[in-house]
């Protein structure tokens, strides 16, 4: 734990050793996300409301998904990367250290960039989530266990590469679920809606919980709370399993 | 010479992502997932706003959001990062060893890489929008769409050129690509039509060249026949391949590279 611990403080100091450059990085982000609310506001403004998702609702969607998004792309940066790095032989010098491979691949690397969703999302929700403590409490519990679901998500659709051979499929996985998570599943319909409660579970990512935060439900809460606790297994497993077929890439890297 | 060198070098850089299945098939696949998302979002919209939005139908939506996607997904999408970075850190000295210019080369190949996925981008969107929305408004248009798209390929990758280079001033373009893309997202009417937008934001979008690069093709998709935006377009690739050229030229006179 403690070599963990000291894993992740060389990560914060080796983000901040480039002041400027991680204020702007964040800053980029920041502005990357006010364009989206731009598009929701004007899309609202023309059509109303659809599926019963307005402006204030899509904005606390945009709240959840930036600080889960952030805490998994910008804390746990190297999440996005398992796959890259399995095909690329990229993970000798991590298997040669005294620590669980997995958690320290995640904690060793911090994207400042993303670091700027995580800001944003902070900030949107106490400008437009009507933060009560209440409100924040059920804010903070279901951005952990929304954090949980992406970071084990793309874990699990990262270590496919181990099977597969090719990197790809993490890539597919991470830009549906940050894509389809910015978008109230409420609006689809049919298969649609099915797959983005199971196969691609984006909705358990934003909708679901923004939904908990309006109107609490201990059943939602509970089915949230495993379908997260369920994805991060399995992205634990298939890591694990897959760890068994690496190929040494003999590349010392830093991971 | 260099028409021969441009021609040769797209059709490499061509080749090379065909023969890459994988990296266009998971592009094919994003496109899909992208515009059977927002397609759907714009016709549930449409629907709970009396059928049409701004004078667009559900099914004009669907193509017109099949076409815009297609524009933007067929491009490198960190192509202003990559440019950057060979800015920055000099690699771009040794393509200043040919002889034709850098910026022609570079253009050439992003645009040999380009259409193939564009071509299997548009293929697929055919299919999904015809299957998700309904036969395409006004088929006579789609026949101006597929040069539209063309365009707003060649018209995007140019002006990508164009912002990179502020590399060669400040060495790193790492930021300059989000807040690009985001233009083309919102005015550039890759999210939604421009004539969605607020009034003094649509005349905004009317007088920039972003509009070239999705709202052209897209329009003329969605069953307006309007052969101008044909004009128009080819009109901002002379402006933006002026301003590319004069900004490498300058660019290219400053450069200096350490070691190598």
């Amino acid at each position: 734990m403690r070599g963990l611990l000291a894993t992740m403080g060389n990560a914060f100091a080796e983000a901040r050793a480039n002041r400027a450059a991680l204020g702007s990085q964040m800053a980029v982000m920041v502005l990357n996300d006010v364009v989206w609310v731009v598009f929701w506001v004007l899309f609202f403004r023309r059509v109303g409301s659809v599926g019963g998702w307005d402006a204030r609702r899509i904005l606390l969607l945009l709240a959840v998904l930036t600080t889960a998004g952030g805490i998994t792309l910008g804390l746990l940066a190297n999440a996005r990367r398992i796959g890259t790095m399995a095909v690329e032989g990229e993970l000798d010098a991590v298997l040669t250290l005294p620590v669980a491979p997995l958690p320290y691949l995640l904690l060793r690397r911090v994207e400042p960039t993303n670091l700027g969703d995580l800001l944003f999302g902070v900030c949107l929700f106490v400008l437009s989530g009507r933060p009560t403590l209440g409100r924040t409490a059920v804010f903070v519990g279901v951005v952990l266990a929304s954090a949980t679901l992406i970071t084990g998500f793309l874990v699990l659709t990262g270590s496919l590469a181990f099977f597969l051979g090719r990197s790809e499929g993490g890539d597919l996985g991470f830009h549906a679920i940050v894509l389809l998570g910015s978008y109230p599943v409420d609006v689809f319909a049919g298969v649609a809606k099915v797959l983005l409660y199971s196969v691609v579970p984006a909705a358990f990512v934003s909708t679901v919980p923004a939904t908990l935060i309006d109107s609490f439900d201990a059943g939602r809460a509970a089915a949230l709370a495993a379908v997260a606790g369920a994805f991060g297994l399995a992205g634990w497993a298939t890591f694990t399993a897959g760890l068994r077929r690496y190929t040494s890439g003999s590349l010392w890297t830093r991971a | 010479m260099i028409a021969t060198w441009f021609l040769v070098t797209l059709r490499t850089e061509a080749r090379r992502v065909t023969a890459e299945r994988g990296g266009l098939v998971v592009a094919v696949v994003f496109y899909v997932v992208v515009v059977a998302v927002l397609a759907g979002l714009w016709r549930v919209a449409a629907a709970t706003n009396g059928g049409t939005i701004a004078g667009y139908s559900a099914v004009a939506l669907t193509w017109y959001i099949a076409t815009s996607e297609a524009a933007v997904v067929a491009l490198n999408i960190r192509m202003i990062d990559d440019i950057g970075r060979a800015i920055g850190s000099g690699a771009v000295a040794v393509e200043l060893l040919r002889p034709v210019p850098v910026l022609a080369l570079r253009v050439a190949a992003e645009l040999g890489r380009s259409l193939p996925r564009l071509a299997a981008c548009v293929g697929t969107g055919v299919v999904v929008a015809t299957v998700s929305g309904g036969a395409p408004p006004r088929p006579a248009t789609l026949a101006l769409a597929g040069p539209s798209l063309v365009l707003a390929v060649a018209c995007n990758i140019v002006a990508q050129h164009a912002f990179a280079a502020i590399a060669f001033w400040i060495r790193d373009a790492g930021s300059a690509w989000f807040l690009y893309q985001k233009l083309v997202f919102i005015i550039g009417g890759m999210l939604i039509p421009l004539e969605a937008l607020p009034g003094w934001l649509h005349a905004l979008a009317n007088a920039l060249p972003f509009r070239a690069m999705a709202y052209a093709p897209a329009r003329l998709a969605s069953g307006h026949f309007e052969p101008r935006l044909l004009v128009e377009q080819a009109a901002w690739l002379g402006v933006l391949l002026v301003a590319a050229g004069a900004v490498f030229r300058a660019g290219e006179r400053r450069l200096q590279v350490v070691g190598g």
